[in-house]
């Protein structure tokens, strides 16, 4: 039977902001549905009315031309609509089986039986007794499309989805959403990945400040079109231009960096040598998991290894901490915003004074400094363009956007001379990724140096000068970012060979 | 020797009588916690239904009413916790505090007319194969049926969690709140239940001290045991088997190292008295070092605020 799920006038108002302003959307089975945005403009507050969790304060939900009463998630249950939430709402420490059957109205054993049709119908295997807290993200992913599968569902809503996978996990993803759609099931996915998009769903909807601002079919739409309806403006095209000259000064030399782990969960690093020069890009390639954390930490000082030698401007920094590397004009941005470049309780200048430097006189005979604390961080609010001015406002509630500006802000006023980031723009949306893109860019003309980690291949090849890819602790010789294709990155990324 | 031995049986059977108040209280509380609250009101709960117990008994001269009373006070008096934590959304911390305060405050106001009177007999389960079995006799028989049931406690309590449907709800609420919610589980309810069955395992706890184990009312007769128990749920890492072993351990090392100074050993009295603590707490921590399994029991909201999102 096919489905109808029909979205009318729905408006939700939260103090402050509009998250959703008379949003109106049709959707029928047999079609996947793309529902884009960046991160704040609605999508989330959409699903979560349409799933239950939340009651919208005006408007109506039409499942079939019968108008639905989502007060609660047990309404969208009863009603056949499934959910995959971003943040995976499983019990970590329950065993598989306990997550699928807690809200199951069979037996046990009849249970079993129709989650093994499920696992050979979907070519699916997961351990239904180990704990939830052993899988991996992919697999916790599967999981929760089980419970949904579970209940036949008539609306499959997917939540970005994509956000925690690997390539190739997303792959398995898409097939089984392609399988799901070609039974009758109504899927809607959420994402503001555009390339996902595209390959993907069969027509999209497009929010933006909680509005609904277009909808079209996919293949009318290419990458750069989605791009600008999202972010409401035209997007600048970043291209660097890459420039190797021999004779610039080594600014950052690594010698003989060996890395031995006890904990199976870290990557042994074996015998790493590069350099980065003056005004330069060193990109560093690799599927996470690789050793760029083991890295990103030593380079910061956060590991000290013995028998390493690190030059930086001419001295050896090899036995710093990082508050002495920083002394020395090094600057980091570590993958994780919320626990490792910023504490989320802090307000934004207490942020800003925990980078604190001789010169900058943040303290004074052991009392804070506030004023000049202050004076500090409203000149890296306005000097990054981060959305607010109110330097008294919690760091948690900043949008990941903005606090990645915010450390990258705090890190870059010293004008340090080399930069070391670690996925500066992971989980971020198009605005917030292109405004730091242009940023890193204009640190190499201003002839300072980055070392960008990360593991987005697009990034790389838009902002290195040289790239080398890491896998499994081993680098790759270091290539010119002119010689070097996708392709030949993914090859390195791999464990293969090019030459 | 035959003496002996059934000196032996008695001292174990006494062991046993004196671990009941922890095991019925920690199995409560266990449940409380399990479902993500942690309430540190257990001593004031305990008190208030030892006192409530005892004036029932006095009052109605009827210990059924009296026992099922203090589980009853102990409900209501759980109630104001998972009013204030749950409806009210305050910290667990301080609201438990002041619960522990306020019982022992309120037992000892309501307490002062009781003082004194002496309490009645209570009911032992099969008194003939007490006397007449050597050594198992005094183990097994000759109870009240509160220790039957305390010592039963623990075992019902590992099969509701880990066998019925209504302990993996429970074991869910207190794994992540906004999972089971989003799930359609009434998470608040949830833990409106788990609050109040530790209530009244708690009132139980305080009437066996003040019914059974010495029949009077004293003031602050509790004397600390349901810190103790708080403990024990702790270092038993939320097992409810451990809770049974550890409560034992501490009972029995309570008792043995009274006749340890009754007999005189030249060991400093202070340090006898720490012994039954620091035994307890090596015990515990030696059978559940075991890291993954920890995590697997603890109950990971426990004493975070939980609010539904409108």
């Amino acid at each position: 039977m096919a489905t109808d799920l029909r979205i009318s006038n729905i408006s939700k108002i939260y103090p402050g902001c509009i998250a959703n302003d008379n949003v109106s959307l049709q959707f029928k089975s047999g079609k996947i549905y793309a529902l884009l945005g960046e991160n704040g403009a609605g999508k989330s507050t959409l699903v979560k009315i349409l799933s239950g969790v939340i009651s919208p304060d005006n408007g109506e939900v039409f499942l079939n031309e019968k108008n639905l009463k989502l007060s609660s998630p047990l309404d969208a249950k009863k009603n056949k609509i499934g959910m995959v939430f971003q943040h995976f709402n499983l019990f970590e420490t329950l065993s598989v089986f306990e997550n699928l059957s807690i809200d199951a109205t069979e037996d046990n054993k009849s249970l079993r039986l129709r989650i093994n049709e499920i696992f050979k119908k979907y070519n699916f295997s997961i351990d239904l007794d180990v704990p939830v807290l052993n899988l991996s993200a992919g697999q916790k992913q599967k999981v929760e499309i089980i419970r949904c599968l579970l209940r036949s569902p008539k609306v499959l809503i997917m939540d970005e989805p994509t956000s925690v996978l690997t390539e190739q996990e997303t792959e398995e993803l898409f097939i089984s959403l392609k399988k799901f759609c070609d039974e009758g099931i109504l899927i809607i996915y959420i994402t503001h990945k555009l390339k996902e998009v595209l390959s993907l769903c069969d027509e999209v909807a497009v929010m933006r400040k909680g509005k609904v601002v277009s909808v079209s079919q996919t293949q009318n739409e290419k990458v750069e079109t989605l791009a600008n309806k999202m972010v409401g403006q035209k997007l600048a095209k970043i291209k660097k231009k890459i420039n190797i000259s021999k004779n610039k000064d080594e600014i950052f030399k690594v010698k003989h960096l060996n890395f031995y782990s006890d904990d199976p969960f870290e990557t042994n690093l074996v015998n790493l040598n590069f350099s980065v020069k003056k005004g330069e890009c060193l990109g560093i390639a690799g599927i996470s998991g690789n050793g760029q954390n083991e890295l990103f930490q030593i380079l910061s000082g956060e590991i000290i290894t013995p028998n390493t030698s690190i030059i930086f401007r001419n001295k050896e920094i090899a036995k710093l901490n990082p508050k002495q590397r920083r002394e020395y004009l090094m600057a980091f941005s570590p993958e994780d915003r919320i626990s490792q470049a910023a504490v989320p309780e802090l307000k934004i200048y207490e942020n800003v004074a925990l980078n604190n430097f001789k010169a900058s006189n943040f303290f004074e005979k052991g009392l804070v400094n506030e004023r000049k604390i202050k004076d500090h961080s409203k000149k890296i609010l306005s000097d990054f363009s981060v959305n607010t001015d109110n330097v008294e406002l919690k760091s948690q509630f900043l949008s990941g956007g903005n606090l990645q500006k915010l450390i990258l802000g705090r890190e870059l006023i010293t004008a340090p001379e080399l930069l070391i980031c670690y996925n500066p723009t992971w989980g971020l949306d198009v605005g917030a990724i292109n405004y730091i893109h242009e940023t890193l860019i204009k640190i190499n003309d201003q002839e300072k140096s980055t070392i960008l980690i990360s593991t987005d291949t697009e990034e790389l090849l838009k902002l290195s000068d040289r790239i080398a890819v890491i896998y499994k602790g081993k680098l790759s010789k270091i290539m010119s970012s002119g010689e070097v294709t996708p392709e030949k990155l993914g090859v390195l990324m791999g464990g293969g060979s090019i030459d | 020797m035959s003496l002996d031995i059934s000196f032996i049986g008695i001292l174990i059977g006494s062991i046993m009588a004196s671990s009941v108040p922890l095991i019925l209280a920690a199995s409560g509380e266990l449940i409380t916690e399990r479902s993500g609250v942690l309430n540190l009101g257990v001593e004031g709960m305990m008190i208030i239904g030892a006192i409530s117990g005892f004036a029932l008994m006095v009052i109605t001269d009827n210990l059924f009413i009296a026992i099922v009373g203090s589980m009853l006070s102990g409900v209501i008096i759980s109630l104001i916790f998972g009013f204030l934590t749950q409806s009210l959304l305050t910290n667990h911390v301080a609201t438990g505090l002041a619960l522990t305060i306020f019982g022992i405050g309120l037992s000892a106001m309501l307490g002062k007319n009781f003082v004194g009177i002496p309490g009645k007999e209570f009911p032992i389960l099969f008194s003939s194969l007490r006397e007449n079995i050597p050594f198992f006799g005094p183990i097994l028989f000759g109870h009240s049926i509160v220790l039957y049931f305390a010592f039963a406690l623990p075992f019902l309590t590992n099969y509701f969690l880990k066998k019925t449907k209504l302990g993996l709800i429970v074991r869910a609420v207190g794994d992540s709140p906004v999972s089971a919610s989003n799930q359609g589980i009434n998470v608040i309810l949830v833990r409106y239940c788990c609050i109040l069955y530790g209530g009244a395992m708690c009132g139980l706890a305080g009437a066996y001290l003040s019914l059974i184990y010495t029949p009077q009312w004293i003031e602050n007769m509790t004397a600390g045991r349901g810190w103790i128990a708080l403990a024990l749920v702790v270092f038993a890492t939320w097992s409810p088997i451990k809770v049974l072993i550890g409560a034992l351990i501490f009972g029995g090392i309570t008792i043995l190292q009274l006749h340890m100074q009754a007999i005189g050993f030249r060991i400093p009295v202070q340090f006898l008295s720490a012994l039954p603590y620091l035994m307890t707490i090596i015990v515990l921590v030696v059978i559940s070092r075991d890291s993954r399994k920890i995590k697997l029991n603890t109950p990971t909201s426990l004493g975070r605020i939980f609010y539904k999102e409108k």
